[in-house]
């Protein structure tokens, strides 16, 4: 059982659609997997039409009053299913704060159920807060989307930092291209320069494209509309390597 | 063989009505649109529940259709009340598989092959909730757990088949609608399956998803108010063997004889004999055929059984009957004798291997081809001598004579005298032997009389369950398992000990072959091994003999069989 959180300081970078599709190339490879959509935009959880609905919503959710397998929802895809967000989300922080070792909280919620799944895919709200440490703290992997941008760069030092300063050992930090667009020039340019610099970001890197935009019209996974292409094909690809490196 | 013949073939051997598998023809409807929709996930399983608790009552999922009611009439009264999307509608042929002796059901599963042109799917079903355990696509089916893709279900299946191979138990087939119930969002709330057959009633199936069962108690409802359907009472399986003119677990290695304690000693005998005869005829074809190694052992036993019967149930059937058969089946005792240790040596080498060093374990191998080899020769003289016709008239001859109306008085000392009274004192007795004969050996005593020991053991053994049915359960069931403790230590050393003396033999004999020096040395350290297990067994005897031997026991065997008590 892994569980993997897709994680950037920025927001806007592809965080979603990698949960989403990952863990939708996961389930249909057979893997038992669960998403946990912590977003309290509850974008994944529209993605695969459940309602962004928590009974008694982050507080009776961290205070671990609900037991959480009663509130994973079944997606329509085999071996997938859904851990939906809830508007309250946007609270997780204090709630948080309010309990004794907040850090320890999601992993303590999560353990009942790696036995159930062979992947938790964490979908993650961006920036470093409470809830992020306990993000770092229950996952074992921290996949990291990155836009070939020059402030992605300082994005990516700063998680490396902070990773290194809290001694944070147990995970594995995976970034790898997000949203890049190889007709820019700068795009080119940045991915080779990040290259030499990190060379643990993932050869596999997801394109700009409008088939993925698609999703929040079609309101499913890319494989769920579309059979081939090279949208498709990078999620495969990265599944493929991180599989390899994990 | 490959998996299919063999397949045609047991299902043809195993059934006595099968139904007809003529040359089939598939089809399918879906939409390009819907394959669109769904794109790869088509034809995947859900995971399902025949009931679920919701608010502490048991939603029915699984209903009959009445006669009349075809899938298409139901589906125009579905969508009065329901927005749904027919995902598949394929013609499917779905094949039952268990074990000869219903391994898998009587670990409470259900393994069906799904099989239709778009869809080929092993399903390891909870017998009594329907959820799936696991699912794998295959196109076709190993017999042996071990041929199975690494995964869950090859974990499953091992488990409980061990070495015993999956055969096809019954066939049908239907046409499969598969239904995406949907919400206003168009997410999928609830799937439903309606499996039309071409012989028996028509099923519907909800296969609830996880967080929405709310809207599988709205649907069972609707199903039970609007449209009057009834609950399915048996599964699938029980009717498509019904319909073959079969029933469940109809065949079990263990002995389930019923007999009256007032009953004649002869008249139970004859009932004994009967019964054993069966297993003899049933595993008969299984035997030739080589289907697994579990057929020729049960045929072992049941002869084995006999021959103890006829020496240990004494004077009830007339001396001449009985001079007249045990030699047969000591004959069936002896040539069935060299397959099955072929067999066991066959069964143990995963042991064997991971008994010796890494470094040579590979080098093992050529031992493996040598039994292979000499298991299929034994194996050939074996069918020879089963399809003989002396083999045929013998077993006639038996059953004939089991089946002859009894003597209104018999002439044997003990053929009048109440089976109760017999299985009593020849319980007793050879329990009294076996205490003795035990207490006789000492840490110097010959091997041999460990084995003695063993046959004596054996002969309590086969007694008590003859006669199991004429004493309470739980006492039966205590006193045998002391014995059957015991009587491990024992089978362990004889097993060891014969293991050792063949494999060396074996090595002589490989010699000549020339077989690579490392093979030589491997096999070394297997009589190594086996030799130190024996030594294990014989150092464990006093404490297991004690243990059986223990005064609890002593007086529970006394409360049962001695009449003195």
């Amino acid at each position: 059982m892994k569980k993997i959180a897709t994680y950037n300081i920025k927001g806007g970078v592809g965080k979603t659609s990698a949960a989403v599709n990952l863990s939708y190339i996961a389930a249909q490879s057979g893997y038992k997997t669960l998403i946990w959509d912590l977003d309290p935009q509850g974008a994944s959880s529209y993605y695969f039409r459940v309602k962004p609905k928590v009974k008694g919503g982050s507080k009776a959710l961290i205070a671990g009053k609900r037991d959480l397998d009663g509130l994973i929802k079944a997606t329509d895809f085999e071996n997938l299913d859904l851990l939906p967000a809830d508007f309250s989300f946007r609270n997780l922080d204090l709630v948080l704060d309010a309990q004794k070792k907040p850090t320890q909280r999601l992993k303590k919620l999560l353990a009942p159920l790696t036995k159930e799944y062979d992947f938790i895919i964490l979908d993650c709200p961006p920036n470093i807060s409470l809830l992020s440490e306990a993000v770092f703290e229950a996952s074992d992997i921290l996949l990291s989307p990155i836009i070939p941008t020059t402030l992605s760069l300082r994005t990516l030092d700063q998680l490396k930092k902070y990773i290194k300063d809290n001694k944070l050992k147990h995970i594995q930090l995976i970034p790898f291209f997000s949203m890049a667009d190889r007709r820019k020039k700068m795009h080119r340019e940045i991915m080779s320069t990040l290259v030499e610099k990190h060379p643990d970001i993932l050869e596999a890197a997801i394109p700009y494209a409008s088939d993925i935009e698609r999703m929040g019209w079609e309101r499913m996974p890319l494989g769920g509309y579309v059979n081939k292409g090279r949208s498709i094909e990078a999620y495969q690809a990265l599944w493929q390597e991180i599989l390899q490196v994990i | 063989m490959a998996t299919t013949q063999l397949a045609t073939y047991l299902f043809i051997l195993f059934s006595n009505r099968y139904l007809e598998l003529s040359v089939l023809s598939y089809y399918c409807h879906i939409t390009d649109q819907l394959r669109v929709y769904y794109g790869n996930n088509l034809g995947d399983t859900p995971r399902f529940n025949l009931s679920i608790l919701s608010n502490m009552t048991v939603i029915p999922l699984h209903f009959v259709l009445p006669e009349n009611l075809t899938a298409g009439k139901l589906l125009k009264k579905l969508s009065k009340k329901l927005d749904f999307q027919i995902v598949t509608q394929q013609y499917t042929i779905k094949t039952f598989y268990d074990s000869f002796d219903w391994r898998l059901y009587n670990a409470d599963m259900v393994c069906e092959f799904n099989h239709s042109q778009i869809e080929s799917q092993l399903n390891l079903l909870d017998r009594k909730s329907g959820a799936l355990i696991a699912a794998e696509n295959m196109q076709d089916i190993p017999a042996f757990s071990e041929d199975f893709p690494k995964g869950r279900l090859k974990k499953y299946l091992a488990k409980s088949l061990e070495m015993r191979a999956l055969l096809p138990v019954s066939h049908l087939q239907y046409e499969a609608y598969r239904l995406n119930i949907l919400n206003k969002d168009k997410k999928t709330v609830l799937r439903i399956q309606i499996d039309e057959y071409e012989l028996l009633v028509n099923h519907i199936r909800l296969l609830p998803l996880k967080g929405y069962e709310k809207a599988a108690r709205r649907v069972s409802e609707f199903l039970q108010e609007a449209l009057e359907l009834k609950p399915a009472e048996n599964a699938v399986l029980n009717i498509a063997l019904k319909l073959q003119g079969r029933k469940v677990k109809d065949y079990s290695s263990r002995l389930e004889i019923k007999l009256k304690p007032k009953m004649r000693a002869d008249e139970a005998s004859i009932i004994i004999y009967r019964q054993l005869l069966k297993s003899i005829q049933a595993n008969e074809a299984g035997t030739i055929a080589n289907i697994d190694t579990e057929f020729l052992h049960d045929f072992r036993v049941a002869v084995r059984r006999t021959r103890s019967g006829l020496s240990q149930i004494k004077d009830t059937l007339p001396a001449t009957v009985v001079s007249q058969h045990a030699g047969f089946f000591s004959w069936l005792g002896q040539i069935t004798g060299l397959t099955r240790d072929l067999d066991v040596y066959l069964l143990s080498f995963k042991e064997y291997k991971e008994a010796i060093p890494i470094s040579l374990r590979e080098d093992i191998s050529p031992l493996y081809d040598f039994l292979k080899q000499k298991q299929s020769l034994a194996q050939k003289e074996l069918v020879d001598k089963l399809e003989s016709s002396e083999y045929r008239q013998q077993l006639t001859a038996w059953e004939r004579y089991l089946k002859e109306p009894l003597p209104k008085k018999g002439k044997e000392t003990h053929a009048n005298s109440s089976v109760k009274e017999l299985a009593d004192q020849r319980i007793w007795k050879v329990y009294k032997r076996i205490l003795k004969e035990g207490e006789a050996i000492k840490e110097s005593s010959p091997a041999e009389a460990l084995h003695d020991l063993r046959k004596t053991c054996k002969k309590l053994r086969y007694l008590m369950e003859f006669f199991q049915s004429l004493y309470t359960e739980k006492d039966m069931k205590a006193s045998l398992k002391a014995l059957k403790g015991f009587q491990t230590v024992l089978g362990d050393f004889q097993d060891y000990e014969i293991q050792e003396v063949n494999i060396k033999q074996f090595s002589e004999e490989m010699m000549v072959n020339n077989v690579p020096a490392n093979t030589l040395l491997a096999m070394g350290v297997l009589v190594q091994h086996l030799d130190k297990m024996k030594c294990k067994a014989r150092n464990d005897f006093a404490k297991q003999f004690a243990a059986f031997n223990k005064v609890e026991n002593q007086s529970a065997f006394k409360m049962l069989f001695s009449n003195k008590a």
